[in-house]
């Protein structure tokens, strides 16, 4: 790709358009399967009205358009890499023609799922900044080498013209890597002590859902959320009489099973995602490869990185393990709208990876400014809700109404203890604000990504002579801005002041 | 990224939340835009009523003529009354390197844009804004929340002019 790069360069030379590799095409067939789950009511329909000779047929030449559809596409798609920049042009019937300069491309990203690597080919994405996931390009399929030689190729572009235009001071001091360094690494043993940690009772939800759903349809009838099942398969052991007399065991044997599914997944998750993850300084990027099956491979300009996020678990807390994540201008995959740029490690780690992001976590004993109770509100009128419903359930004899009035203090409870860690506090040069008990999150804002500021009250807070702020951030999510919510309104103005002093962070 | 960065003036009027305190007020004609807007929304909904209580409550022997007068007057004083008010709730104030932009009554959010932060800028100008001889601007940042502050309400040369200031802040920024 680097030739090619060169070639185009080349004046008066015929421009190089290049084409997708043709494992597309076995890409888009490996597509089909989960697609083929929406031929399912047509088949149905097929069989019900006595047609069931056409099934075969139709599903035959369903497949063979999707066929056809996916190799027009790659017929007609192509794309250029020249010298600053990268056209893409794509469509069947309407032609898109789009041309992305390298200066624009944030970062380019590499993702290989299990059939990908099987085929040395990857995805390539490329990070524009620009909102929306359809706005970003990506180049669905070339070969592993050429995906990575194209990146070098952007990134070695865009060190050339670092020098001259936006020199931060704060980030002049930044240590400039001249080679790549490992920063951080997770083996197999810390991976086992994060899935540990991860125990999940989602998994365990899907899973009992699983099972009811195909209660009828397994091969064993067996429920593993059913005490009786237990009982039953202790029978063929002749230990039924007994476990009658002791029922308590089987109740025990479902704790047990449960709490095994929840680990076990926990552990999967953790290592699937995370399997040989590590973390580089590279010249400009932190750049990350982790994953079992889908590889990923995920370059963070180090300049664009907006906030770091540290999130932790009431229990992990304990024992010293928190997870960090950068907020920059380019998103990471379609959910998550920050990059985890640390699954799991203790603070020293974490230092380490912020101070090359610049970034400095306060201190134990810094003192912390907490917010008004008042943000407690929401959930206490939800408790309310909560109890004075159950009420009216029971009062129509519906006992379930118990539920909701047990439910109520716990909420209010969770309010009120959550309320009180809803802190703030004012570093040289950024904003740490943190929030949550049970699970501790703490966002670390430095002044200099600020892009706006709001100062929010409402007929609530106004009273109370308080203020929300609101920060607005480039990058992370729109529905979790970062503010503090419910503090003076003095404080709130000065804050405010003091942090559009600073300078851009570019 | 200048080396001395315009620094944000400290807001002039800093407990002001609306015109009545001490921002710059806008234009008293958008209270028109404003009526225009609501007449547009409102009458449809209350000849919409007047229909279903002629068509249903008539029927039902139910209380004729009650949603109709309820939703007549509703929209006649949402139309009469309220536009003049909620133009009053706006505020603004171009600073020496930042734009002041104050909202709202119930609920007050007053938004504070510096000039270097802006990435591009719009005059937009609507059919019944036209009418009014009025515009309104639009500042983007590359925030996520907050990534349009528009303000409403402003004279069309008012609003270019103010393009203007802006525009050549974001000019010395990056030049």
């Amino acid at each position: 790709m680097t030739e090619t790069a060169v070639s185009a360069t080349v004046a008066g030379e015929e421009p190089h358009w290049q084409r997708l590799h043709p494992a597309t095409l076995a890409l888009a067939l490996a597509e089909l399967g989960p697609r083929s789950l929406q031929f399912l009511p047509a088949v149905a329909a097929l069989g019900f009205t006595g047609n069931a000779i056409w099934i075969v047929p139709a599903v035959l030449a369903s497949l063979l358009i999707s066929l056809l559809a996916a190799w027009f596409q790659w017929l007609r798609f192509r794309f250029l890499v020249g010298e600053d920049e990268v056209v893409i042009e794509s469509g069947v019937f309407s032609r898109q023609h789009r041309t992305i300069p390298f200066d624009r491309i944030q970062d380019v990203s590499i993702e290989q799922g299990l059939i990908a690597r099987m085929l040395g080919i990857a995805r390539l994405g490329f990070e524009t900044g620009a909102g929306g996931a359809d706005n970003d390009a990506s180049l669905d399929a070339i070969a592993i080498d050429a995906a990575q030689a194209l990146r070098q190729t952007i990134r070695a572009h865009r060190s050339d013209q670092v020098a001259a235009p936006v020199a931060t001071p704060d980030m002049a001091d930044a240590p400039t890597a001249t080679e790549d360094r490992l920063l951080f690494a997770m083996g197999p043993r810390q991976l086992l002590t994060a899935g540990l940690f991860n125990f999940s009772l989602a998994a365990l939800a899907v899973v009992g859902a699983t099972m009811q759903f195909f209660d009828g349809l397994l091969p064993f009838d067996f429920n593993i959320f059913n005490p009786r099942d237990w009982i039953d398969l202790a029978g063929d052991y002749g230990l039924d009489q007994w476990l009658l007399a002791h029922r308590w065991i089987a109740g025990f044997g479902a704790a047990i099973s449960l709490l095994f599914i929840g680990f076990a997944s926990g552990v999967a998750m953790m290592i699937f995602a995370n399997w040989n993850f590590r973390l580089t300084r590279e010249p400009r990027t932190l750049r990350r490869t982790r994953g079992l099956t889908t590889r990923t491979d995920v370059a963070v300009p180090v300049r664009r990185v907006q906030a770091a996020i540290i999130v932790t678990g009431w229990l992990r807390r304990h024992f010293g393990w928190h997870e960090l994540r950068l907020q920059s201008l380019a998103s990471d995959g379609e959910k998550e709208r920050d990059h985890q740029v640390v699954p799991f490690a203790r603070f020293a780690d974490i230092d380490r990876v912020l101070a090359e992001v610049a970034i400095l976590r306060p201190d134990a004993d810094r003192p912390w400014q907490r917010s008004h109770m008042i943000v407690a509100l929401g959930g206490l009128v939800g408790a309310t809700c909560a109890g004075a419903g159950g009420i009216a359930a029971l009062a129509f004899g519906q006992s379930i109404g118990w539920l909701a009035i047990l439910a109520a203090p716990l909420i209010a409870a969770t309010a009120l203890v959550g309320a009180r860690f809803h802190r703030w506090t004012d570093l040289d040069g950024q904003v740490a604000i943190r929030r949550g008990f049970w699970k501790p999150k703490m966002t670390l804002l430095p002044h200099a990504s600020v892009q706006s500021i709001d100062i929010k009250s409402d007929f609530i807070l106004r009273p109370l002579g308080l203020a929300t702020l609101v920060f607005g951030v480039p990058g992370g999510s729109a529905l979790a801005s970062h503010e503090i919510p419910a503090i003076p309104v003095e404080t709130a103005r000065g804050l405010r002041a003091h942090i559009l002093a600073a300078r851009a962070r570019s | 990224m200048t080396d001395t960065p315009a620094l944000p003036t400290a807001p002039p009027t800093p407990d002001a939340l609306n015109a009545a305190e001490g921002l710059d007020p806008v234009d008293p004609a958008y209270a028109g835009v404003l009526r225009v807007a609501t007449a547009l929304n409102l009458i449809p909904l209350a000849i919409g009523a007047s229909v279903l209580d002629a068509l249903l409550i008539r029927h039902l022997d139910g209380p004729y003529g009650l949603m109709t007068a309820a939703a007549w007057l509703i929209a006649i004083v949402g139309i009469v009354s309220f536009p003049s008010r909620r133009v009053s709730r706006w505020g603004y104030r171009m600073g020496e390197g930042q734009l002041r932009v104050a909202r709202g009554w119930l609920f007050r959010t007053d938004t504070i844009v510096p000039f270097v932060r802006v990435q591009h800028i719009d005059v937009g100008q609507g059919p019944i804004e036209r009418w009014f001889g009025l515009s309104h601007l639009i500042v983007h940042t590359s925030g996520t929340h907050n990534s349009m502050v528009t303000l409403p309400g402003l004279p069309t040369d008012l609003a270019a002019a103010m393009r203007e200031t802006i525009r050549r802040h974001i000019q010395t920024d990056f030049a």
